[in-house]
């Protein structure tokens, strides 16, 4: 109980000011959703994860900072695993005129579909 | 506690000496033809008791890498993609090619790392926790060492003392169930990321040659403990 207040205050505290990060990133809770998604996988860390990609892209459009390496494209791949190819093709296209070297790699991610249709 | 580190740490540096620059210590980072932009990560192989160890490593690895200047291929994607090849364990993907890594994820470079220690310690009045990590970064166009690190850092995670002895005990240990791992992760690899030159895309990139900061014998451990 005690540990869920906490929680609640740090995520108020939190929420008051954007940090960016020596990089010039905004990372959101990034660590944290991701560690419970390794930790717990399934539905609700899954969706946990989702919201604090969306938060970092909205944030850091919002501040006019690039968005971090691999946001976008976490979020393809995610939204890829859900069936919704168009709004992941539409991220890792993001991603891509981000950081144009992750252009390899992304081909890759679309091919991907085909390849779990197979399984 | 923070006390008795600070001095062990000043001790250790004094102790070993031979510092060098970051131009001195890694020169293909300074290398047109050889500095890296991208990185894959591969899953840290973890030799340390404590289970959560790497999901916290992993979770923690992608920030103080991307800030300091280069492009972090996905991790989550990245294990995904080995995870459906039957490769699990970071020990299993350490056999693969480093020119693979090249034709599949157009990465020009691989980074290993190594969970040697993760030792939490409580004792009555003090707690902390004594990581010891090795990274090392290989080009994937000739599979030549980029940059390397090994260290072992003690972080306090005692929290501020109350003034009163046994509302510190069990202060103490209630902070020591309670602790929130993932700053002390962070804290370790930013520490050793403050030795690699900067990337692309950091401001500074190309400008830190001189930065005298890398502990030869670090640089020289590291890569002994992976190979």
């Amino acid at each position: 109980m005690n540990s869920k207040i906490m929680m609640v205050v740090l995520c108020i505290g939190l929420a008051g000011c954007t940090t960016v990060s020596p990089g010039g990133y905004y990372w959101g809770k990034y660590s944290y959703t991701y560690h419970d998604l390794l930790k717990n996988p399934g539905e609700t860390a899954r969706a946990a994860h989702v919201v604090t990609l969306q938060d970092i892209i909205a944030t850091s459009n919002e501040k006019d900072l690039r968005t971090p390496p691999g946001i976008h494209a976490e979020l393809g791949n995610l939204l890829s695993n859900a069936d919704r190819n168009d709004e992941a093709a539409a991220q890792y296209q993001a991603e891509r005129a981000l950081y144009p070297e992750s252009a390899v790699f992304l081909q890759r991610l679309l091919v991907k579909p085909k390849a779990g249709a197979e399984e | 506690m923070r006390l008795i580190s600070t001095i062990a740490l000043v001790f250790l540096i004094s102790a070993c000496a031979e510092i060098e620059t970051k131009g001195q210590a890694f020169p293909k980072m300074y290398s047109e033809t050889e500095k890296p932009i991208s990185i894959v990560v591969v899953p840290a192989i973890n030799k340390s008791t404590a289970a959560d160890a790497a999901n916290l490593v992993n979770s923690t690895l992608t920030i103080p890498f991307a800030d300091n200047g280069y492009y972090v291929l996905p991790i989550a994607i990245v294990s995904d993609i080995f995870r459906r090849e039957g490769l699990i364990e970071g020990s299993q993907i350490q056999g693969i090619p480093l020119s693979m890594f090249k034709t599949s994820f157009g990465a020009d470079s691989v980074l290993y790392i190594t969970i040697n220690k993760w030792d939490t310690n409580y004792v009555v009045l003090a707690a902390n926790v004594v990581v010891g990590m090795s990274y090392v970064l290989r080009s994937t166009t000739d599979s030549e060492i980029l940059w390397s690190y090994d260290q072992e850092i003690v972080v306090d995670t005692s929290g501020d003392s109350t003034g009163f002895l046994l509302a510190d005990i069990i202060k103490t240990a209630i902070t020591t169930a309670m602790t929130d791992y993932i700053p002390i992760a962070r804290q370790v690899n930013a520490t050793a990321v403050a030795t690699m030159p900067y990337g692309k895309y950091h401001p500074l990139n190309n400008t830190d040659a001189e930065a005298k900061v890398v502990l030869k014998k670090s640089r020289e451990n590291a890569v002994m403990s992976t190979d």
